[in-house]
């Protein structure tokens, strides 16, 4: 009996270490390995990340003439090369999966970049989010799945995804944005121009019309919403096919008189209202969903 | 059957329905998977432009920079008649992978340029190709021409109060002009028969491809998100080509299929890329 329990501590002990090597080693090859790498600049940098694994990519920006890239990866299943030419400074991250002998999805590279606060921007992930904050300069973004946050960021900006969404909060300048199932929110903004389309995303503007802008907005199935505040002017042109126009402001949106009538389309459900002079142009489509005009308290 | 045979019979018979040996050699090449993909996407841009309008002078500059900047050719090549050469080696360069990329950008770039010209002038914005009058004129003359004179011509009735969010390179001109005068230039373009009849085709070009598209990328998540989208867009594109079938002429309709179809576009390419990444 005693015997018998003795064997029974014994292999206990035993499967005991097992999993501690076990865990050990798994530990070991997850861990993931930070790199940094610096690069100086003189001027305007135009920095690429071509991220085509899964991951995040962040990018804040500080006074300093200098780019500091700073990647997280799992040793063994991605490689990422970076290399200045002047002031262009490319990164590229591609799996190792296959050699590695892991799951190709299993594979992610996260990036944080600290660039000038003049830089332009050419960022491309699979799935992880894409966050700029604080830089001026043009940019392309491009995501499968990730979605979209631009913080205070001003130049020619163009966001594409096929369901990353986009929230742009505190932007100047111009922005394209093209998604096929992904929304666009964009918040306490106000840019020069604007061209939002998605095939069934849903659509939010709630900035600042800004004199002499074009605002294009457009969504196949989604929802179009504009907000707008007492001060404003612009021109406003809402069209819809098979969706609805909830106008929730007409006690201060007049019909646009200045314009001549020309529907879109002969079936389409088309408004032309005016806020004050006119002065921007809005126009908003939604070939299946609900346009709603609203006007901020 | 080899890829040269591919080759030869997509020279011959273009993107009309395989046979099924050629159907059958794609489904397992990769590279003539990517032939096909580049020639489809070079079809489905190039229906996208009217053959009665050139592109402004800028984007041909742009193309050849590119293209010289690329080392594919050279100003000396350009201006000097190169050697008597068999005419098959001139056309056979043209199916060389990289031509055929540079190519396919260039029809891209004019493509969309046209598609934006025609989209602001549509609603009487800004005409991107105001760097080149003569051309651009001619594309507001043969808009006019085409609605009977209902739309105006939309450059030379550009808004001033339109010119402050066009990029770079758009003319003073343009710029000097009266606010209220681009609410006249509203109205309704209606689609010609070809530009009808191109939507038809598009689809059906991008049909095609996206029977050739590997089934198996090597991110799932990505793949997973990818084919979402790909049904999602199919629904969209379906639904409009059935409306366009009840109103040929419903320009909402036909925006939004041009936009879907363009997506579709975009989305093969990139399921074609992430199916690359695996090898």
């Amino acid at each position: 009996m005693e015997r018998h329990s003795v064997r029974a501590r014994g292999g206990a002990c035993v499967l005991a270490a097992f999993v501690v090597v076990c865990s050990a080693v798994a530990a070991r090859a997850a861990a993931k390995e930070e790199q940094e790498k610096h690069f100086k600049v003189s001027g305007r940098p135009l920095v690429t990340l071509n991220n085509i694994v899964n991951g995040r990519i962040e990018v804040k920006s500080w006074k300093n003439a200098e780019v500091v890239v700073t990647s997280t990866s799992v040793p063994g299943k991605v490689s990422i090369d970076a290399e200045q030419v002047g002031d262009r400074i490319e990164i590229n991250a591609i799996s190792l999966a296959n050699a590695a002998g892991s799951a190709p999805h299993e594979v992610e590279a996260n990036f944080q970049l600290v660039v000038p606060e003049q830089t332009e921007l050419q960022l491309r992930t699979q799935t992880g989010l894409i966050l700029v904050e604080q830089v001026s300069g043009d940019m392309k973004l491009q995501s499968v799945a990730g979605d979209v946050h631009l913080k205070e960021v001003s130049g020619y900006v163009i966001v594409k995804t096929a369901s990353g969404s986009l929230v742009c909060t505190g932007c100047t300048g111009k922005l394209d944005f093209n998604s096929i199932s992904g929304s666009a929110q964009i918040l306490q903004s106000s840019p020069t121009g604007l061209n939002l389309m998605t095939t069934t995303g849903n659509i939010l503007y709630d900035g600042e019309f800004r004199r002499m802008g074009l605002y294009t907005m457009n969504s196949g199935r989604g929802l179009v919403e504009v907000r707008f505040s007492r001060g404003d002017s612009f021109d406003l042109k809402a069209s819809t096919y098979r969706g609805n126009v909830d106008n929730q402001a007409s006690e201060v949106l007049q019909p646009d008189t200045h314009s001549k009538h020309h529907s879109i389309s002969s079936m389409a459900k088309s408004l032309l209202l005016t806020m004050g002079q006119g002065s921007a142009r809005v126009e908003v489509s939604s070939y299946s969903g609900t346009i709603r005009i609203v006007m901020r308290n | 059957m080899e890829c040269k045979d591919v080759e030869a019979v997509l020279e011959r018979d273009g993107l009309s329905p395989l046979a099924l040996n050629t159907r059958e050699h794609l489904a397992g090449c990769e590279t003539c998977r990517d032939l096909l993909a580049d020639l489809s996407a070079i079809v489905t841009a190039a229906k996208d432009i009217s053959g009665e309008e050139n592109p402004p002078e800028r984007v041909w500059v742009s193309l050849r920079a590119q293209l010289e900047a690329e080392g594919i050719i050279r100003e000396r090549e350009i201006a000097t008649e190169p050697a008597a050469a068999p005419w098959w080696q001139g056309f056979a360069e043209l199916w060389r992978p990289r031509v055929l990329a540079m190519v396919g950008a260039g029809v891209l770039v004019a493509g969309g340029a046209m598609y934006f010209s025609n989209d602001h002038a549509k609603v009487g914005g800004p005409a991107v190709a105001t760097t080149a009058p003569p051309a651009a004129t001619k594309s507001a003359e043969t808009i006019k021409n085409e609605t009977g004179g209902v739309v105006k011509a939309p450059v030379a009735t550009l808004s001033a109060g339109n010119t402050a969010r066009k990029p770079a390179g758009r003319t003073a001109a343009a710029e000097a002009n009266v606010p209220g005068e681009m609410r006249e230039s509203k109205g309704e373009l209606k689609p010609s028969p070809s530009e009808l009849a191109s939507f038809g085709e598009s689809a059906a070009v991008l049909d095609q491809t996206e029977r050739f598209v590997p089934s198996r990328a090597s991110n799932a998540v990505v793949e997973a998100a990818l084919r979402e989208n790909l049904r999602t867009l199919n629904e969209f594109i379906a639904e409009c080509k059935a409306r366009l079938k009840e109103n040929p002429r419903d320009q909402l309709t036909q925006e939004y299929l041009n936009m879907a179809l363009q997506q579709k576009a975009e989305l093969l390419n990139a399921m074609m890329e992430s199916g690359r990444s695996e090898h």
